[in-house]
């Protein structure tokens, strides 16, 4: 048998205007835990699908036990030895674990079910796996972690090559991970390959054999996890010598006040207390689910929560409509279902969060309208040949910029950007970044909430740095600042 | 058209006709279509007659189609009209009958004036929008289930309101007059009724921010929080005037008739769907118009005058009308997929 389990050479993946996975070469062996790591949007996602055949690589080659592999979907995939555990569990929750274990394997007489031994085996290796699942019991009613075992036991029964877990950790508690943990060093005596995803460093030294460190869609390195001398190793290579080009330092003002929260909790936020003053950017950093979204969503009265928000020293009244009142406007995180009427048109859009500046007593003026879209299309430069144009029609970028039009035409004074720049091409985002900051020229304060690093550092004042619901640093940002340091706090080590 | 017709760029930022206005035009034609095919098979189809009877049978559908309308574009179902004009007419009669007359159970009233009965019948009418909006905006409960359960809330109250049967005995003049005012020919008070709801409809619609908070919420309900729309307080909105609608309709066809009859307006809540949906509503909320709901009521009358034209027996009338209905919403979705590719 060869001894490595999977071979990737010269892997490459263009989306229009990007190429997410560029050129990466690298080796699994067999019978280890292979961890991947590096920043979101480093291309570990897109290495992934394209190897469970969610979508097509743009060239290069992939051996599986130095045979050619190719997975046209993720079911062709697993036939061929390769499963997946992803963030959204795949079972059903109105069968039983045993339905679920034997979905799509059933085996019938005359339409009745049979338990073969197809079906003893299977739950064989549940009960092998943990034996404290009554595999009678509906699925619903199980915890996240059960589901997970669940979902690895079915690979593991249709003999699986190599598991691939996505964030397996990510919505479990300290000791279901513990137990999670277990059952991967379980899989790796039964001679199954982990390639295992996580944000959380500590895991990757705790669990891993391998680790392959990716960057900008580039493969850096990869090496034995006993080669690595700290977390402090693995950060460097995981951000490179990211250079701070765009940001100047402001002159310093005199502080006022705009926005105060005091101890805001919520199902998700613990004990958040901050301010953000007139006129700065202020930055949000931390990788996925630390509790951005839910803290830009507690301000803007999108979410509930405890605790006091005040706005120029008055309470917000916690709903949006009252926020935008205020003087606060929002681009949220999903700009497709959360941003956009995509059904509608760019100058319905546009005028869609102030509708009072458009009409008067309650009648609309169809020419204020008109020229406030004209206005704004000229402005952001979003490009279309129509203000009539549906805006479903437009691409990423353009989107992007009618949502923000759509804040601005608001009158606001405080812009809360959750993810401005995702899934939008580098030219636009160049143009939202520039954007920003002619806002703040103009007075307006923005928080910006972001997952990717250097965008934070090109443009924030100062950085909030967030870890499980938590604010675990607050940091100016200027020449002395260390990238090094602000992932090593965002990946749960202590602050220093 | 437009006053600064010298600013080029702004000229050139108008664009092309919307989705809206061309599906309109194209069922318009389809509308003509069909009335000059019954016209050339049809003996005397063609006529005055033939025209004001089309307004003169319709008129109800429309008033409905507008409240159905409004919801549809916000992205929710009213199956509960049709129970409440049964309800309605019960009520009103019921309210306004003599209260010591002593014929029999069903002569027995309240003895009001008749303006305070319609006022109070109203009433009763919002009291069933407002379950509506309870259970939907505020629970968000689906809204298929809500107003199932209200339909039959409401032809409930109706059935007992009048034994099962119908309440006309004992009833004053003035309950018969405002449903049988005579405009000119076959066309009485409560089609010109419905033309002004149509006009004010139109105009709400498209020209004030009620009207396009109802676009807004359909076409994507978290963003219009996000953007400040007070959504469930909207939808409560909508369900109220859409029962109050209803309930104008029950006492208008109760005047009609001298009569409140319990079974009226049993399948007027999948008539005024039919035709919202005709005129180019989406199921799923954000896309339809008034102007379209009433070419759409226009095409399934035809279709049922051509039906009785041509002899055709009244049971064959269901099955033509879903044949029609299909096609047209077929035919819109691949000329609206066709446009848009």
């Amino acid at each position: 048998m060869e001894a490595n389990v999977l071979e990737i050479k010269g892997l490459v993946k263009d989306y229009p205007g990007v190429r997410a996975v560029n050129e990466v070469s690298f080796e699994i062996k067999r019978n280890v835990v292979h961890c991947l790591v590096g920043e979101n949007g480093a291309g570990k996602s897109t290495l992934i699908k394209i190897l469970t055949g969610a979508c097509e690589r743009t060239c290069g080659e992939i051996l599986l036990n130095g045979a050619e592999y190719c997975a046209r979907n993720p079911k062709d995939a697993r036939e061929k030895g390769i499963s997946t555990l992803y963030q959204e569990l795949n079972v059903v929750d109105q069968l039983t674990v045993e339905e679920n274990l034997t979905l799509g394997l059933e085996d019938t007489f005359c339409g009745f079910l049979r338990k073969t031994d197809k079906v003893k085996k299977i739950i064989a290796v549940l009960k092998d796996l943990e034996p404290n699942i009554n595999p009678k019991e509906r699925v619903g009613r199980l915890s996240v972690a059960k589901k997970q075992i669940i979902e690895i036991a079915k690979a593991v029964a249709a003999e699986t090559e190599i598991i691939i877990m996505d964030e397996p950790t990510a919505a479990l508690s300290e000791s279901e991970i513990n137990r999670l943990f277990t059952i991967i060093k379980r899989l790796r005596e039964k001679g199954v390959t982990v390639i295992y995803i996580s944000h959380r460093l500590d895991e990757i030294f705790t669990l891993g054999d391998y680790v392959t460190v990716m960057r900008d869609g580039k493969h850096v390195a990869t090496k034995p996890i006993s080669e690595v001398q700290d977390r402090s190793e693995l950060v460097q290579l995981m951000i490179g010598r990211t250079v701070i080009e765009s940001y100047i330092p402001k002159e310093t003002q005199a502080e006022e006040p705009l926005l105060e929260l005091r101890n805001v909790c919520n199902h998700k936020l613990r004990d958040i207390s901050l301010t953000v003053n007139r006129g700065e950017i202020v930055g949000f950093y931390g990788l996925i689910g630390a509790g951005k979204t839910e803290l830009a969503r507690a301000i803007y009265g999108a979410d509930d929560y405890s605790g006091e928000i005040l706005l120029h020293g008055e309470k917000l009244g916690g709903t949006p409509e009252k926020a935008i009142r205020a003087g606060i406007a929002l681009v949220p995180e999903e700009r497709r279902t959360q941003g956009l009427f995509t059904l509608l048109t760019i100058k319905h859009n546009i005028s869609a969060m102030n509708l009072k500046k458009i009409s008067n007593l309650g009648l609309i003026n169809t020419t204020r309208e008109r020229n406030a879209a004209k206005s704004y299309i000229g402005q952001l430069n979003i490009k279309t040949d129509s203000m009539d144009k549906e805006t479903s029609k437009l691409s990423g970028g353009n989107q992007q910029k009618v949502v923000f039009s759509k804040c601005l035409f608001a009158n606001a004074d405080l812009l809360i950007l959750d993810e401005p720049t995702r899934g939008i091409d580098v030219g636009a985002k160049a143009e939202i970044y520039s954007i920003v900051r002619e806002l703040v020229a103009k007075g307006k304060t923005i928080m910006f909430f972001s997952s990717e690093l250097p965008e934070i550092l090109n443009s924030c004042d100062r950085i909030f740095l967030l870890y499980e619901g938590e604010i675990k640093a607050e940091l100016r940002n200027g020449n002395d600042i260390n990238s090094q340091d602000i992932i090593h706090i965002v990946t749960g080590g202590a602050a220093s | 058209m437009r006053k600064n017709e010298s600013n080029m760029k702004n000229r050139s930022l108008a664009g092309k006709l919307s989705n809206e206005s061309y599906l309109n035009r194209v069922m318009f034609l389809v509308l003509i279509t069909l009335f000059a095919i019954a016209s050339m098979t049809i003996k005397n189809y063609f006529s005055t007659a033939t025209a004001l009877n089309l307004v003169a049978n319709n008129w109800y559908i429309v008033i409905l189609g507008v409240g159905v309308t409004f919801l549809l574009v916000s992205g929710h179902l009213d199956m509960s009209v049709g129970g409440i004009v049964a309800m309605a007419g019960v009520l009103s009669a019921y309210f306004c009958q003599p209260a010591n007359e002593g014929f029999s159970e069903l002569g027995q009233g309240l003895g009001m004036p008749y303006g305070v009965a319609i006022l109070l019948t109203l009433l009763c009418c919002l009291v069933i929008g407002a379950l509506n909006a309870l259970f939907i905006a505020k629970m968000r409960v689906a809204s298929i289930i809500v107003t199932l359960g209200t339909m039959s809330i409401a032809r409930g109250i109706g059935q007992v309101a009048a034994l099962g049967a119908q309440r006309s005995a004992g009833l004053p003049d003035i309950f018969g007059v405002i449903g049988n005012v005579p405009l000119f020919g076959p066309i009485k008070i409560a089609a010109a009724i419905a033309a002004l709801l149509v006009i004010a409809a139109l105009f709400i619609e498209k020209k004030t921010s009620f009207g396009r908070r109802t676009y807004l919420i359909g076409a994507n309900r978290e963003a219009a929080r996000l953007s400040g729309v007070k959504v469930e307080r909207h939808i409560a909105l909508l369900y109220l005037l859409s029962s109050l609608l209803a309930g104008i309709t029950g006492i208008l066809l109760a005047s009609e008739m001298k009569a409140g009859i319990s079974t009226r307006g049993s399948g007027f809540e999948f008539s005024a769907l039919v035709v919202t949906l005709l005129g180019g509503a989406s199921i799923d909320g954000g896309v339809g118009s008034v102007l379209g709901m009433v070419i759409g009521a226009m095409i399934l009358g035809v279709v049922s005058s051509a039906a009785y034209g041509m002899l055709l027996r009244p049971e064959w009338q269901f099955i033509l009308k879903a044949i029609v209905t299909f096609l047209a919403i077929i035919a819109q979705r691949y000329l609206l997929d066709r446009r848009n590719k």
